[in-house]
């Protein structure tokens, strides 16, 4: 009987572990991002991109917060959905879509400014 | 050590399965490791892995798979035959088989189980508890295999920069299919191999062979 148990059990914890997902920490990491740049703060922006998103950015001779000042990307605005699934999350700003990768010290951004391509990835000023 | 004698063959499988699938959660946490390195990202624990969709994915789809073919195997076997096959019952004897053959109602021994000697529900249940049972595991599994690997599914498409997919849209999808299928024809190939090899091929002692001189078209003939 105990192998009857195990598959209903398994079902059950994954479907508990879906229903018990984090979305406030991915929506709050897009939305501090945004208002950093809002508010000029490029360098604390920098601060809250993945290092691979963060190292890939700025062209030679430039600091992080001058590409990303550069870029000009648009205003975030309010979160209208947020996706997480394991590490990774897709959070929604009605001007933005943002990818977000957690880290062992917190979700950081992976890519910003992304437009949907049919079929394919998001295109994005900002990836990794 | 009776008792571990007499449930040796059980005993056997289990302590191989708990061996296969503790290497399985072992190498598997290596692999992932090996490739969170290349991504320069943190490593996991066993534990972690264990608790991961992609480990549940991995598990979910061999056994689903696994439990399809014992159920179809059991319900096929009621009406199909295959002449010279250890794996079939005598020709004669397709379909479910009289009362007294099966020994229920007011057939049914002294020595046969309770739900046996009923009527209704309870007869009709345990005389197909055991297809009910592997197809209901099948179906679970399979349901276990569809929610892991959308969750698995999804995270590597969010690490791509796609947009993660429902679940209906996940079980519609070649992902989802690609993984069942792949197991379903290797067991289902299992089973044609083991129905057409015991026609000809024996295996003296076991009781999946027929006695070493039965002759090859004799049928439902067990050593």
């Amino acid at each position: 009987m105990r192998i009857l148990l195990i598959v209903p059990a398994l079902a059950t914890a994954l479907a508990l572990a879906g229903c018990a997902v984090d979305t406030a920490a991915p929506a709050r990491a897009a939305e501090r991002f945004h208002a950093a740049l809002a508010a000029g703060q490029d360098d604390a922006a920098c601060g809250m991109l993945a290092p691979k998103t963060a190292g890939k950015l700025p062209h030679p001779g430039q600091t992080c917060a001058q590409a990303l000042h550069e870029l000009k990307l648009g205003a975030g605005g309010a979160v209208t959905a947020v996706s997480v699934w394991g590490e990774d999350a897709q959070v929604r700003l009605s001007g933005d879509t943002l990818f977000l990768h957690r880290f062992q010290n917190g979700w950081r951004v992976r890519a910003a400014g992304c437009e949907p391509v049919r079929d394919l990835p998001y295109e994005c000023e900002v990836e990794d | 050590m009776k008792w571990i004698k007499e449930n040796s063959l059980s005993l056997a499988f289990l302590v191989m399965f708990l061996l296969a699938l503790a290497g399985q959660a072992i190498s598997g946490t290596l692999y992932f490791n090996d490739q969170q390195r290349v991504l320069g990202e943190p490593t996991v624990s066993v534990w972690q892995y264990v608790a991961s969709s992609e480990f549940a994915v991995n598990v979910a789809e061999n056994w689903q798979s696994e439990y399809l073919q014992f159920f179809l195997y059991i319900m096929f076997t009621i009406w199909l035959v295959q002449k010279g096959s250890t794996e079939s019952k005598a020709l004669d004897d397709a379909g479910a088989e009289s009362d007294a053959q099966q020994q229920i109602g007011p057939h049914a021994k002294a020595t046969s189980p309770a739900w046996a000697r009923t009527g209704g529900l309870r007869l009709w249940l345990f005389s197909n508890s055991l297809g009910l049972v592997m197809g209901v595991i099948f179906a679970l599994s399979w349901l276990a295999q569809s929610v892991a690997g959308q969750a698995a599914y999804n995270s590597e498409r969010l690490g791509d920069l796609r947009d993660p997919v429902s679940w209906g849209a996940y079980v519609t999808s070649p992902e989802f299919w690609n993984r069942s299928l792949q197991n379903w024809q290797s067991e289902l190939l299992a089973v044609l191999s083991m129905v057409v090899l015991s026609i000809y091929l024996r295996q003296r002692g076991s009781p999946e062979s027929k006695p070493v001189g039965a002759p090859h078209a004799a049928t439902g003939v067990e050593s």
